[in-house]
C-alpha cells in the first residue's frame, strides 16, 4: 500500500506549495471539508454583517458630539447603555426605550414595548390565520388556484401602496372608517378622531396592515410544510377510525411544526424591525416609535447623536438577536424530540 | 474503502473540490479588493480660503442641491440671473432636485457632507436647520471665502432675522438668504361677503391684525351661515412645522416664549431660561383646543369660539392646502406659495384660482407687544419665519466655486430678485424690495405685498440651535398630544419643560 501512495502524483502537478494545499485539502474528512467551503461566506458575511455590528458597538461607547467637527465625543464605555436604559437619555430621544411607567400611554409609547406588542400581537394573527389559509389551499377543490391568487395578493403589493391603503381607510375627511358613516369606528367607539395621530390606534392600525399583508407569507410557508405530509398517513388514521380533529392533532401538526417555527422566526426578525409600513401609512415615526423608528430618528433627526443612535442601534440588534434565540431553542427542542 | 477510490469518484464529477476552490478563491479576492476601496480622511480646516472672484473660462454647469419647485423654474431663474443679474453666460445652473420634505433634505445634506462629496457646489437649505450645519464646521464660512461686497450687503439690506439664521456666534455668514416666507391668513372673501361682511372690512384685516377672539367667531359665523364644510385650517399635526412654526405664532401671539427673550433664541445653549411652563403659553394651548372642540372642552376658554375642523390635529401644509383649494374651509394659515396657486383668475387654467375673492390678513393676536412680558419683539401678531438660504459646499472643486461667486453676485441684482418672486412667489429676503413698487405690480402676489410687509415686520425665527432638532420633536409631540385632548395644556407643558431643560445641558 505504502509504495503506491508514493507514486500517485497527478500528472501536470509539480509539487510544492500547490500540490501540498490540494493534498491537504482532498484529505479532509467531510465535515472539516464543509467548514472549509463555509469560510469564504463567513468572511464576506463577517465583512458586510459582524464588521458593521462591530463598529456600531465601538461607535457606542463614545459620547455624542453635537457640535464640532468631529462625529464622536470622547470615549465614555458603556455609559451610553446605562443612560439609554435608565431613561437618562429620554428627552434626546423621540420616545423612550424602555417605559417610564406602567400605564397603558407608557407602554405604547416606549420603544421595546411598543415593538414587542406588535410583534406578538401580529405574529400570532398572522400564524393563526395563515394556518387556516393554508389548510384550505392544501384541500383540493374548485378554484383552488383563484383562492391561492387571491391570497398572495396582498404579499405582493409594495409597502408604500400598503401604506397608503391604510391611511386613506383611516384618513379624517378621506377614510369609511373615520368621521360619519355606516363603517365609522369611530361612531362605534372604537378608534379616536384622528386614529392615525393617536398612539395606541395607530398600533392597532399598523398590526392590521401588516396581518393583512404577510399573513399569505405565513400560508405559503406553512402550505409547503402540509404538502410534504405524506398523505397515506391521512387514509391509515381515517381506516383507525381516528376523528378530523385527532388527524390534524396527531399527524398534521407534529409534522408541520418545524415548519411553522421557522416561519414564525422568518415573521418574528421583520416584525421586531418594523419601520416601513409606519412611515408609509402617514403614523410616522413621532406617533409609533417602534426600534428601527429610534435608531433611524436618532441618526437623521438633525442633531448629531452618533453614539446614543449607535447604542439604541445596538442594543435594537441584541433584543432581535435574544428573540430569535429563543425561536432557535425551540427548534433545536422539536428536532430532538 | 480507501481515499484514493473515493477521489477517482469525485474527479468524476462535474465540479472537483479543486475547481470549486479555485473560482471561489478568485471570486473571493474581487470581493476582498471591492471592499477595500471605501474611507476616506478626516479634515478639520474651519476656515475657508478667499475664492476668487474672476469668472471661469470654460463651460461650468453649476450644481445646485434644491427643491423640485426650484428645478421646475430653473430656466426662468437661469435667464434672469444671465440677463438681468450679468451672470457670465458660460455659467449655467443644473439642480438636483431632492424631496420636498425639508426633513429629508436636512439627512441627506448631513450625508453628502459628512462623506465630503464635491457636488452640489450650493445647497438650499432651510432656515430651520442651517445653524446646526454651521456649529458642525461643516459649511463654507462665507465671510471668509465671499468678497467683501456680497456679504456686506447681505447683512445690512436682508433681513435681520433671515440673516441670524444664517450665521454663526462671531457673526460670520454662512448662507446667502435665497427667499423668505411669512405666514399669514388667507380666507375666501366671497364666503364672507355672504355672511355679510364687505370690501372696507377686508381692506382693514389686510393690514391691522385682528384679534382672536374676533377672528374665531367671524370664521364660525362664516362658516355656520355658508355652510362649508370646515372654518379656519392650520397644521397641527406630530411634526416639525408644528414646533418651528404653528405653535410658535400661537404662543408668540399671547406673549409666550420658547426661551423667554428675542434674544435668547440663538442661545447661549443652557444659559438661558426655557419658558414654555407660563400662564400665557399654557393659554395658547387652551385656545388651539377652543378653536378645535368648542366650548364642550373642559381646558376651554370662553372668549373663544369653535372655529376649526376637527381633523386640523392631522393636518400638515399640503393637506389643509388642498381642503382650502376643495373649497372646504373658510380661511387657512399657510405660506406665501397659496398666493401663487390659487391667487389667479378661475377659469385662466387654473381651475382652483379663486382670484380676487382670495383675501390676506396677518396672524391675529391675543396679546399686544406691549403686554407681552418679552415684548416688544415677542408678543402681537407673530408669523413664524420662514425661508431659505443657499449655502456653499466646501468640498466643491474651485471651478464651481467661482462659478458659484459669480452665481451669488448675480443673485444680488435687484431685478433678479424681483424676476424669482414673480416666477416662483419666492419673497425677496429684502425689506425694502416687498415693499416696492415693482413688487406692487406683480400679478397675484402684488395683492398681498402689504399683507405680506406686515407679517415679515411681526416675523420670529424658530430658535435654532444644535439641539433644536431635538428640542423640536418634543415640542411637536407634546402641543400635538394637548391639541389631541390626550393631555391637559397644563401637563403638556410642564412635561415640556423639564425635557426641553434636560436637552439645554445637552448642548
Amino acid at each position: 500500500m505504502a509504495t503506491e501512495h508514493e507514486t500517485e502524483t497527478l500528472p501536470g502537478e509539480g509539487g510544492g506549495v500547490y500540490a501540498s494545499f490540494i493534498r491537504w485539502m482532498e484529505n479532509l474528512s467531510e465535515t472539516q471539508f464543509a467548514y472549509f467551503l463555509l469560510t469564504p461566506a463567513l468572511l464576506l458575511l463577517g465583512a458586510i454583517a459582524f464588521w458593521p455590528l462591530l463598529s456600531t458597538f465601538r461607535l457606542s461607547l463614545f459620547a455624542d458630539a453635537i457640535t464640532g467637527t468631529s462625529t464622536v465625543g470622547e470615549f465614555v464605555g458603556i455609559q451610553n447603555y446605562l443612560a439609554v436604559l435608565t431613561g437618562e437619555r429620554n428627552a434626546l430621544l423621540p420616545a423612550p426605550f424602555i417605559p417610564t411607567s406602567l400605564s397603558v400611554k407608557a407602554i405604547f409609547g416606549s420603544a421595546l414595548t411598543v415593538t414587542l406588542i406588535f410583534t406578538i400581537a401580529s405574529v400570532f394573527f398572522e400564524t393563526i390565520i395563515g394556518f387556516g389559509q393554508a389548510l384550505v389551499l392544501d384541500q383540493d377543490f374548485r378554484g383552488r388556484r383563484w383562492a391561492r391568487v387571491v391570497i398572495i395578493i396582498p404579499w405582493a403589493v409594495p409597502i408604500v401602496i400598503q401604506g397608503m391603503i391604510f391611511y386613506l381607510f383611516f384618513a379624517p375627511g378621506i377614510g369609511p372608517f373615520v368621521g360619519e358613516g355606516p363603517l365609522s369606528l369611530q361612531q362605534a367607539g372604537i378608534l379616536s378622531d384622528s386614529p392615525l395621530q393617536t398612539t395606541i390606534d395607530a398600533a392597532m392600525i399598523t398590526i392590521v396592515a401588516d396581518i393583512w399583508k404577510t399573513t399569505a407569507f405565513m400560508a405559503l410557508l406553512i402550505l409547503a410544510g402540509l404538502q410534504s405530509v405524506n398523505r397515506d398517513l391521512y387514509d391509515v388514521a381515517r381506516v383507525s377510525g381516528a376523528s378530523t380533529w385527532q388527524r390534524f392533532k396527531l399527524i398534521t401538526l407534529p409534522i408541520v411544526l418545524p415548519t411553522v417555527l421557522v416561519a414564525m422566526l422568518f415573521r418574528t426578525i421583520q416584525a421586531m424591525r418594523v419601520y416601513g409600513i409606519i412611515e408609509a401609512s402617514g403614523v410616522g415615526c413621532s406617533t409609533l416609535p417602534s426600534l428601527s423608528c429610534l435608531v433611524v430618528t436618532s441618526f437623521f433627526g438633525g442633531t448629531r447623536l452618533v453614539g446614543t443612535a449607535a447604542t439604541v442601534a445596538f442594543l435594537t440588534a441584541a433584543f432581535i438577536g435574544l428573540v430569535v434565540t429563543v425561536y432557535i431553542i425551540g427548534y433545536a427542542r422539536e428536532e430532538g424530540a | 474503502m480507501s481515499r484514493g477510490l473515493n477521489r477517482d469518484d469525485e474527479e468524476n464529477t462535474s465540479v472537483s473540490r479543486r475547481r470549486f476552490v479555485q473560482a471561489a478563491g478568485a471570486s473571493g479576492i474581487t470581493v476582498g479588493l471591492a471592499g477595500c476601496t471605501g474611507g476616506g480622511g478626516e479634515s478639520d480646516d474651519s476656515t475657508a480660503e478667499p475664492i476668487s472672484t474672476e469668472a471661469p473660462d470654460e463651460e461650468v454647469t453649476l450644481q445646485i442641491g434644491a427643491d423640485s419647485l426650484f428645478n421646475d423654474n430653473v430656466d426662468a431663474i437661469e435667464q434672469s440671473l444671465h440677463e438681468s443679474g450679468g451672470m457670465p453666460d458660460n455659467i449655467s445652473l443644473e439642480v438636483t432636485a431632492g424631496s420636498f420634505e425639508s426633513g429629508d433634505r436636512q439627512a441627506k445634506y448631513q450625508q453628502l457632507l459628512n462623506a465630503e462629496q464635491e457636488q452640489p457646489t450650493l445647497l438650499m437649505m432651510d432656515n430651520g436647520w442651517t445653524i446646526p450645519f454651521i456649529a458642525r464646521n461643516e459649511l463654507t464660512n462665507l465671510s471668509e471665502a465671499l468678497p467683501e461686497s456680497i456679504t456686506s450687503t447681505v447683512k445690512e439690506d436682508y433681513f435681520d432675522s433671515m440673516v441670524a439664521t444664517a450665521q454663526d456666534q462671531n457673526g460670520d455668514l454662512y448662507g446667502v438668504p435665497l427667499f423668505a416666507a411669512f405666514p399669514t391668513v388667507q380666507y375666501r372673501k366671497d364666503l364672507f361677503r355672504e355672511a355679510g361682511y364687505s370690501d372696507s372690512d377686508f381692506e382693514t384685516w389686510a393690514t391691522e391684525p385682528m384679534e382672536w377672539s374676533t377672528f374665531s367667531e367671524a370664521v364660525a359665523q362664516v362658516w355656520d351661515e355658508t355652510g362649508t364644510k370646515g372654518g379656519f385650517g392650520w397644521q397641527g399635526k406630530n411634526y416639525v412645522g408644528l414646533a418651528c412654526c404653528d405653535f410658535v405664532e400661537f404662543m408668540g401671539s399671547w406673549g409666550g416664549s420658547y426661551f423667554g427673550e428675542f434674544s435668547n433664541l440663538f442661545g447661549p445653549v443652557d444659559d438661558r431660561p426655557v419658558t414654555v411652563d407660563e400662564e400665557q403659553v399654557i393659554d395658547a394651548v387652551r385656545m388651539m383646543r377652543t378653536f378645535i372642540n368648542g366650548q364642550d372642552d373642559p381646558e376651554a376658554l370662553s372668549d373663544f369660539t369653535q372655529c376649526s375642523p376637527s381633523n386640523t390635529v392631522s393636518y400638515t401644509e399640503e393637506p389643509s392646502r388642498k381642503a382650502f383649494a376643495n373649497g372646504d374651509l373658510v380661511a387657512l394659515r399657510n405660506w406665501p406659495y397659496v398666493f401663487d396657486l390659487h391667487g389667479g383668475e378661475p377659469g385662466s387654467g387654473d381651475t382652483t384660482g379663486f382670484g380676487e375673492d382670495l383675501g390676506a390678513m396677518p396672524i391675529p393676536y391675543h396679546t399686544s407687544t406691549s403686554d407681552s412680558p418679552y415684548g416688544p419683539e415677542i408678543g402681537g401678531s407673530t408669523s413664524a419665519l420662514g425661508g431659505w438660504h443657499l449655502a456653499l459646499n466646501p468640498h466643491a472643486p474651485e471651478t464651481q466655486k467661482r462659478a458659484a461667486v459669480q452665481m451669488l453676485d448675480a443673485l444680488q441684482t435687484d431685478q433678479v430678485r424681483l424676476d424669482i418672486f414673480k416666477a416662483v412667489g419666492w419673497i425677496p429676503p429684502i425689506p425694502e424690495l416687498v415693499d416696492s413698487d415693482q413688487a406692487r405690480e406683480l400679478d397675484p402676489l402684488g395683492r398681498y405685498v402689504d399683507t405680506l410687509k406686515v407679517a415679515g415686520e411681526n416675523s420670529v425665527p424658530r430658535p435654532v440651535t444644535a439641539v433644536w432638532p431635538s428640542q423640536s420633536s418634543k415640542i411637536s409631540q407634546q402641543v400635538n398630544a394637548a391639541i389631541r385632548q390626550e393631555k391637559t395644556p397644563e401637563e403638556a407643558m410642564t412635561e415640556l419643560q423639564e425635557t426641553l431643560v434636560s436637552l439645554e445641558g445637552q448642548g
